[in-house]
């Protein structure tokens, strides 16, 4: 019995009036849960970020790190694309480096790209030590020494002959080396002069028409050495011999007889392409 | 037969962030709830404070609400809970749970309601409602799960976190001395 309710007590508590919560303690309690189911809405996206954000934002990481590595070395394929078809270690050979390196200062540096400085006057080529021995220590045209005359005179002439020659040369960076032989007159240039001083001064190293071929065929270290900038013609003509050009023009002056020329032209020239195999004829 | 939706369906519903359902699941049980609690302690401030935050118990635990019982257990068992550590703050004695023994009942008079009282209600009410408060607690809380939840003795065993012998017995002492006090002539 007493198990069941008991209706008569049942009755009389219900006729209780019966207590209600203040209308204050109501709202607080509805505002309360409509804030927290507006928030779980919200909560909904934000579990999705949470529990995708991660894994996506990795795997944006590694898809952009991936296409950037993929680009550069797409871009470095292209560049070698690009480069000249001669065979890497034939190109180290052959041609020039781009840059100079100033960690490496023995080392030759690019004539093709350096700029050198103008040519002086002959009048101040003259009065230079003939020896000709230039601020790096390499050789100059030794060519005054056993034929008495100035060391860039008889070089001087053969300018424009040489500076025709290798404009019709292979624009090669190969070329940039013994383009810059042509120069005698740059090897001791003061650094400080412009290139359209260069050109200007160009022309009259030019003039004399005695020069030999040597003279054009001055060793790349030497104008180096000279530690100024190369004119750009010096530039343009070294950049367009080839070694086969300048084989050619060795030869020629073998044949005209100038040996100390050709002894040093061919020293420049294993220097500058020490894998070079030469031909029978000049080795 | 209720058409409109059961307590759990409306936990569940609110508990996906539906706040409608939560308002028609607080219109429902806000009044036998805030009536069981006042009884108990005494005085509205503490039921108010204790009312309030019960429900602010089931606003956060909506998201972890599993239909394991009746929407009713579950909440006046968290109101028990909610009781317990009122008691325990204020110093109150251990919840006088001490099980009478059954001798006592069998001295308890008859128990029939004064036939005065039943013509006067209100009258009945008042001395209902002083019998109430002079229950002990376990007892007081036990007719009140009766009263206002219409929990069977298994459910309010389970919300109160004892046998249903123990639940019984603590009903069949409130009832008795209720009417103990209702049958004696005022």
């Amino acid at each position: 019995m007493i198990e069941r309710r008991d209706d008569e007590l049942s009755r009389i508590y219900r006729d209780a009036e019966g207590p209600r919560p203040p209308q204050r303690v109501d709202d607080n309690i509805l505002a309360a849960s409509q804030r927290v189911a507006g928030a779980r809405r919200r909560h909904a996206g934000f579990r999705f970020a949470r529990r995708w954000g991660t894994p996506v934002a990795l795997a944006a990481t590694v898809l952009v790190t991936f296409t950037l590595a993929l680009m550069v070395f797409e871009r470095e394929s292209g560049l070698d694309a690009m480069a000249p078809e001669t065979p890497r270690t034939d190109r180290q050979a052959k041609v020039l480096p781009a840059e100079p390196r100033a960690d490496q200062p023995g080392t030759p540096s690019p004539l093709v790209l350096r700029p050198i400085a103008p040519a002086p006057p002959i009048s101040q080529v003259l009065q230079r030590d003939p020896v000709g021995q230039g601020p790096g220590g390499s050789t100059v045209s030794r060519g005054g020494l056993g034929t008495g005359q100035p060391a860039f005179a008889p070089e001087v002439p053969r300018a424009p002959d040489a500076l025709r020659k290798r404009e019709e040369a292979k624009p090669a960076p190969a070329a940039a080396a013994p383009a810059a032989s042509e120069r005698a007159s740059v090897e001791r240039q003061p650094p400080a002069q412009s290139a359209p001083e260069l050109r200007q001064q160009a022309p009259q190293a030019t003039a004399p028409p005695a020069a030999g071929a040597g003279g054009l065929l001055e060793s790349a270290s030497t104008v180096r050495s000279a530690g100024g900038f190369a004119s750009p013609l010096a530039v343009s003509e070294a950049k367009e011999r080839t070694p086969e050009k300048w084989l050619e023009d060795i030869r020629k002056l073998r044949t005209e007889g100038k040996t100390t020329e050709v002894e040093r032209e061919l020293a420049e020239f294993r220097k500058r392409y020490p894998d070079y195999i030469l031909p029978e004829d000049l080795r | 037969m209720r058409s409109e939706a059961s307590d759990e369906e409306l936990m569940l519903r609110y508990g996906k962030g539906d706040a409608g359902a939560f308002e028609a699941l607080y219109r429902r049980h806000r009044l036998p709830l805030y009536r069981f609690l006042l009884r108990q302690v005494g005085n509205a401030e503490s039921a108010e404070e204790l009312f309030q935050d019960l429900w602010m118990r089931v606003v956060n635990s909506r998201g972890r609400y599993e239909v394991r019982a009746k929407f009713t257990s579950w909440v006046y068992a968290i109101a028990h809970n909610r009781l317990m550590d009122f008691y325990r703050a204020n110093g109150r004695a251990s919840f006088v749970s001490h099980e009478e023994s059954e001798s006592v009942l069998e001295d308890l008079p008859a128990g029939e309601i004064a036939a005065d009282l039943r013509l006067d209600r209100k009258r009945a009410v008042e001395r209902l409602l002083a019998a109430l408060g002079e229950l002990p607690d376990a007892q007081r809380e036990a007719f009140l799960l009766q009263q206002e939840s219409e929990l069977s003795i298994e459910e309010i065993a389970a919300a109160t976190e004892v046998s249903p012998e123990t639940a019984k017995s603590r009903l069949r002492y409130a009832v008795a001395k209720l009417r103990a006090s209702l049958g004696k002539k005022s």
